[in-house]
């Protein structure tokens, strides 16, 4: 009688050890995901930010940015001078 | 205390209708639960199971990014960025009044194209795809009912139109379509993957329901182009262009030591970020579009001749009066010369005296060189749609196609194979393949010409864009320059080359820099340029010296001068 009840109790911590191993494994799945969604959403961005820079330092806005609200405009022929 | 527990079992005791009826109440009851549960459990299984799992169970695709295109110094040329696209579905969309307006607004969508979509009878529905992400964060701001938004991925290029010839695009399933993405599309592509998941009450994922197939990335490409140089060849096009009033026009600028493409540009060019192009800008004409390539073919024709050295850099010939009939074709100068050495036939792009050096040699000797030279052979770039030119066998060359093969006339070359002919003049007499892929192996130059061939014709090249020469437009002060012109009819399919008046040209420049130790070799064509001059060295020579001048400053390229007077002190060091 007494070994059928502490098999029982076993039984019963057991299950309860499982439902819970579970539920953690659950949990932390849940987690990796969510940092896993992250990474995405980090190389996402750095796609972007890339994008950005490259549009933003190309030759042709710098030109344009130096021209007209900078106004560096290159010497004209007769400004220019040949050292040798 | 027995009787007392008689007494009270007695007290619950039912009366045996009273059993029965409760008896069968449970028995009603329990048949209802069971055959509830047989129906669920057996009858509507498979229902209930698909149900549950499409509650619970979830297949989700992940996405394996497309590899970046870049240049040669990292700067990014094609990337994929996030975007969203607006999903809705019809059954469950509700407008409150106004909403419907806001919403086509913002999907810059006529009120009736959206009106046919929300009759569409699916539940799902894309009504825009690649919207940016600030516009569907104001659509799911205007809280529909039915309008989500779903995670996409777009191809964007910086580089808008100047690179769009080299680059390409992708289409909307992120296949390459033209350019490098369509010629690298299996090494940019990668392989999407997938999960199966399961997910809880609170949409939360808990379990991998199979084993994950992951992604695989595409592979990143890196170009020989230059973005800064690309820039700088664009614009000096584009300005060419205009202020000539040409057609279109094409270049290109390859590294002579080793065959890199450093720009490959074309104007008129198309913004490759947006859907619309018209098929005629689309295509790379430096590679794509074959024309006959005129002067700019004579230092070959020389080279031969001095290499089967039926002349010399000395010889004289008589141009005559600037008219010379070979059978029954006239061959002209613009303007008589008289007698003139080999090197200012060069100098001066004498129909007539090139004509007068290709009488010395036979048609297989002509041909051989050519051919050699890369004429009539694809370049080693492989890109998407190359042409190989056009040069006949030798054996079907009629006798005038012998005369004007010489000055680049019955032979059809693209930009391309031009500026890769050269490269035995830069080269000491070897030919470079073209490479436009960093990671593509270098190959060995084939040797085609002999040192001293390859020198006296680099040098005979230099006196082109010299005082006398036919582009000094092309000179860069400071470094030694060696170019050739060219200024060749356009043969139009049932005209011919035309009447004078209504004939059409095409300019061309070929140049190399700097002679002392060359390192660039840029090839130009302007199609039809019908204001001002038509000729090569006007038109394209100053493309040609604004380009490379800007080359030869970002690559620190010592001048010719410099050089010069370093070796001067080393002299006088050695007299001391």
């Amino acid at each position: 009688m007494k070994l059928n009840l502490i098999l029982f109790s076993l039984l019963i911590i057991f299950a309860l050890v499982k439902i819970n191993a579970h539920h953690l494994y659950r949990v932390n799945h849940h987690a990796l995901e969510i940092e896993k969604q992250k990474t995405i959403e980090l190389k996402d961005e750095q796609n972007q930010l890339l994008i950005e820079e490259s549009s933003k330092s190309g030759n042709g806005r710098i030109s344009e940015y130096a021209r007209n609200k900078l106004k560096m405009n290159p010497p004209e022929k007769k400004q220019k001078k040949l050292i040798k | 205390m027995r009787s007392k527990i008689k007494k009270n079992h007695e007290f619950f005791e039912l009366s045996k209708f009273r059993r029965r009826f409760t008896l069968l109440v449970l028995l009603t009851l329990f048949c209802i639960l069971f055959s509830r549960a047989f129906f669920l459990q057996g009858m509507q299984k498979d229902f209930l199971q698909q149900e549950g799992f499409e509650r619970s169970n979830r297949n989700i695709e992940l996405y394996a990014y497309r590899g970046k295109i870049y240049d040669r110094n990292n700067q990014i040329l094609a990337a994929s960025e996030t975007v969203r696209s607006i999903t809705l579905e019809p059954n469950r969309v509700e407008f409150k009044k106004g909403d419907k307006k806001k919403l086509a607004n913002l999907l810059e969508m006529k009120i009736q194209t959206l009106n046919k979509k929300l009759k569409i009878k699916r539940n799902h529905i894309y009504l825009k795809r690649k919207v940016d992400p600030k516009i569907a964060s104001k659509i799911l701001a205007l809280k529909i009912p039915g309008i989500s938004s779903e995670k996409d991925y777009r191809r964007t290029y910086p580089d808008q139109e100047i690179s769009a010839h080299v680059v390409g695009y992708a289409g909307n399933d992120g296949n390459g379509l033209e350019g490098v993405e369509y010629k690298k599309n299996d090494l940019l592509s990668g392989t999407h993957g997938y999960k199966k998941i399961l997910i809880d009450a609170r949409r939360r994922v808990v379990e991998n329901l199979s084993e994950v197939n992951v992604p695989i990335d595409g592979k990143d490409v890196h170009l020989t182009i230059d973005k800064r140089l690309q820039h700088i060849a664009f614009q000096s096009l584009k300005k060419t262009i205009d202020d000539s009033e040409a057609i279109s026009g094409s270049a290109i600028l390859i590294d002579s030591k080793t065959g890199e493409i450093l720009t490959m540009v074309n104007y008129p060019s198309y913004n490759p970020n947006k859907r619309m192009r018209k098929r005629t800008f689309v295509r790379n004409r430096v590679v794509t579009d074959m024309f006959e390539p005129g002067s700019t073919m004579k230092p070959i024709s020389i080279a031969a001749a001095l290499e089967k050295k039926v002349v010399n850099v000395n010889t004289k010939i008589d141009t005559g009066n600037g008219f010379y009939k070979v059978g029954r074709t006239l061959v002209t100068d613009t303007k008589p010369h008289g007698i003139i050495t080999v090197k200012e036939i060069l100098q001066t792009s004498s129909n007539i005296g090139v004509t007068k050096i290709a009488e010395k040699l036979s048609k297989k000797e002509l041909w051989q060189t050519y051919s050699n030279f890369g004429i009539g052979n694809l370049t080693g770039l492989n890109f998407p749609g190359e042409s190989k030119g056009i040069i006949r066998d030798y054996k079907k060359w009629r006798d005038r196609d012998h005369y004007s093969v010489s000055y680049g006339y019955s032979v059809s070359t693209t930009i391309a194979q031009l500026a890769r002919a050269y490269t035995p003049f830069a080269n000491k007499g070897e030919i470079k393949n073209l490479r436009l892929f960093k990671n593509d192996p270098i190959k060995i130059g084939q040797r085609v010409m002999s040192i001293e061939t390859t020198k006296a014709v680099l040098k005979m090249m230099e006196s082109v864009t010299k005082e006398g020469g036919t582009a000094t437009q092309a000179a860069i002060p400071g470094y030694r320059v060696a170019g050739k012109t060219g200024t060749s009819r356009q043969f139009i399919e049932g005209k011919g080359y035309g009447a004078p008046g209504e004939r059409k040209y095409n300019a061309s420049f070929v140049g190399i820099a700097p002679i002392s130790n060359p390192k660039f070799i840029m090839a130009i064509v302007i199609e039809d340029p019908t204001k001002g001059s038509n000729y090569g060295g006007v038109v394209a020579g100053p493309v040609f010296r604004k380009v490379v001048a800007e080359a030869l400053k970002i690559y620190s390229i010592p001048q010719d001068g410099i050089e010069i007077l370093d070796r001067a002190d080393e002299d006088e060091k050695k007299e001391i």
